[in-house]
């Protein structure tokens, strides 16, 4: 067995439900239904478990965690284990009244989503009308004594208004902007086409973030994530499998990350059945890519797998359909191609159908979902 | 960035306060943790929002008794000023 740390970061996905649809979702297309999902005291007992394993910041994430009635509870719990926490939203469903219910139960961190600065625009990307909310959202979160960070997933389709946005987003106030550009996985990569950057639009929205960055230093921090497509290596994804963060999933599978789930005959243990520490220390899946033994070359004679630790497993397997072989992101990689060729052919896509989509937002979310199916496809909801 | 005076009164930013396990607290803040041991945490202790700078200075002066004058300010000062930058702490 390799040698493993202790997790620091907890991200508990507590529910796929959400109201939004956005095109980029990194949920997988399995959605997980309500009847499946783990109980509030399941929940803190796992908050708990945490913390005794030394995790510090619990991430609560979704779907939309306020789709959980018991969200107030979850943060009190988790605040009683002495976790810091951070709430991952679209901010649909948070009122005046209900943010400073989760505020007075120790929320420490609001992390809210934007898909644009234009209404029409944005409503458009996320198959609802969830903008203006947000808005009038982020006046509320200021008044409160809680660190802000504003969220912006960056793509082909909003990536030429970066600019503009940036600076509606810096009237909100935030201590933080994370400008992340979309990761190709779920509903992202089903979307992939639609969703990639060409390399041009990419150099410019660098640019773009460098002169935002100067400009409102000591102000906001601005942390940005580029695509991994136009990268020369691999990123560390997740810090490395099994060494910092555990994800459990709305109905207690834990996993190394987001997108595990997809990597075929890997046993994911359950929190309704085992430790959280005993998953840490001994679960197949934890143990499966942890430190180095798994790589192939030339991962394995590379001085740079210490940095980037053989790179995404998941994105290996999505690309090559082998979890064990080279991020196809890397240069190096022997299926590099895989990767060139998306972003060659990517390049000369035409977007002319994105306009009467735009239009069709008005329209309830069936009429825009049918309307761009040739597009894109918006994130489902989970079965009931 | 705001200048920090005798007047300031240093105090955590939002979001970030003590904690991870009680025998051994870290600095927690949106990205991340920091341990803060020794001299730092008897700094950071006395920046609840109560005292300016020149009083932290004064309480630090009395217990370190053997310090050459001067150097205390100079390092509370420096102290601050890293964590200002890194957003942990407002004045």
């Amino acid at each position: 067995m390799s040698q493993c740390s202790n997790p620091l970061a907890l991200i508990a996905e507590v529910t796929h439900r959400c109201p939004l649809h956005c095109v980029y979702c990194s949920n997988p297309l399995e959605l997980t239904s309500r009847k499946e999902e783990l109980a509030t005291e399941d929940w803190l007992r796992v908050f708990g478990e945490a913390a005794a394993l030394g995790v510090l910041h619990l991430h609560l994430t979704g779907g939309e965690p306020l789709a959980r009635a018991d969200l107030t509870e979850m943060i009190a719990g988790a605040r009683q284990s002495r976790l810091y926490t951070n709430l991952i939203t679209s901010g649909i469903g948070l009122s005046r009244e209900r943010l400073a219910q989760l505020v007075a139960a120790g929320l420490d961190h609001i992390q809210l989503s934007f898909q644009g600065s234009n209404e029409v625009h944005a409503n458009w990307i996320a198959g609802a009308r969830a903008h203006a909310h947000k808005i009038d959202l982020a006046a509320w979160i200021r008044l409160h004594r809680i660190a802000f960070t504003v969220n912006l997933v960056v793509h082909r389709q909003n990536i030429e208004h970066l600019e503009g946005t940036i600076a509606a987003l810096e009237a909100l106030h935030p201590d933080r902007m994370e400008i992340a550009h979309a990761q190709y996985y779920g509903w992202a990569l089903q979307n992939r086409s639609a969703l990639l950057p060409t390399r041009a639009q990419l150099d410019h929205a660098v640019a773009v973030v460098a002169t935002a960055e100067e400009r409102l230093r000591g102000k906001v921090r601005i942390d940005m994530v580029v695509p991994d497509y136009h990268a020369r290596y691999p990123k560390a994804c997740m810090g490395g499998w099994g060494r910092q963060s555990m994800l459990i999933d709305p109905s207690g599978r834990a996993l190394p990350c987001h997108a595990a789930g997809v990597i075929p005959h890997m046993r994911f243990d359950n929190v309704r059945e085992r430790a959280l520490d005993w998953i840490w220390r001994r679960s197949e899946a934890f143990q499966r890519f942890r430190g180095e033994d798994w790589m192939p070359e030339p991962c394995r004679s590379c001085d740079r797998r210490k940095e980037d630790f053989g790179g995404c497993r998941c994105q290996a397997f999505l690309l090559t359909g082998d979890a064990s072989a080279t991020d196809p992101v890397c240069e190096l990689a022997p299926l590099h191609h895989l990767i060139e060729n998306a972003v060659r052919e990517n390049a000369l896509r035409d977007d002319g159908a994105s306009s009467s989509g735009q239009q069709a937002c008005e329209a309830s979310f069936h009429v825009l979902q049918e309307k761009m199916a040739s597009f894109w496809s918006y994130r489902s909801d989970p079965k009931e | 960035m705001a200048e920090l005076t005798d007047a300031s009164v240093p105090k955590f930013a939002a979001g970030c306060r003590w904690g991870g396990p009680t025998e051994a607290p870290v600095v927690l803040f949106p990205e991340g943790a920091i341990r803060v041991e020794g001299t730092g945490r008897v700094i950071l202790e006395l920046c609840d929002g109560h005292f300016s700078l020149a009083e932290i200075v004064q309480k630090l002066e009395t217990q370190f008794i053997l310090a050459p004058k001067g150097k205390i300010s100079a390092d509370v000062r420096t102290f601050l000023e890293q964590l200002h930058a890194k957003r942990i702490v407002d004045y």
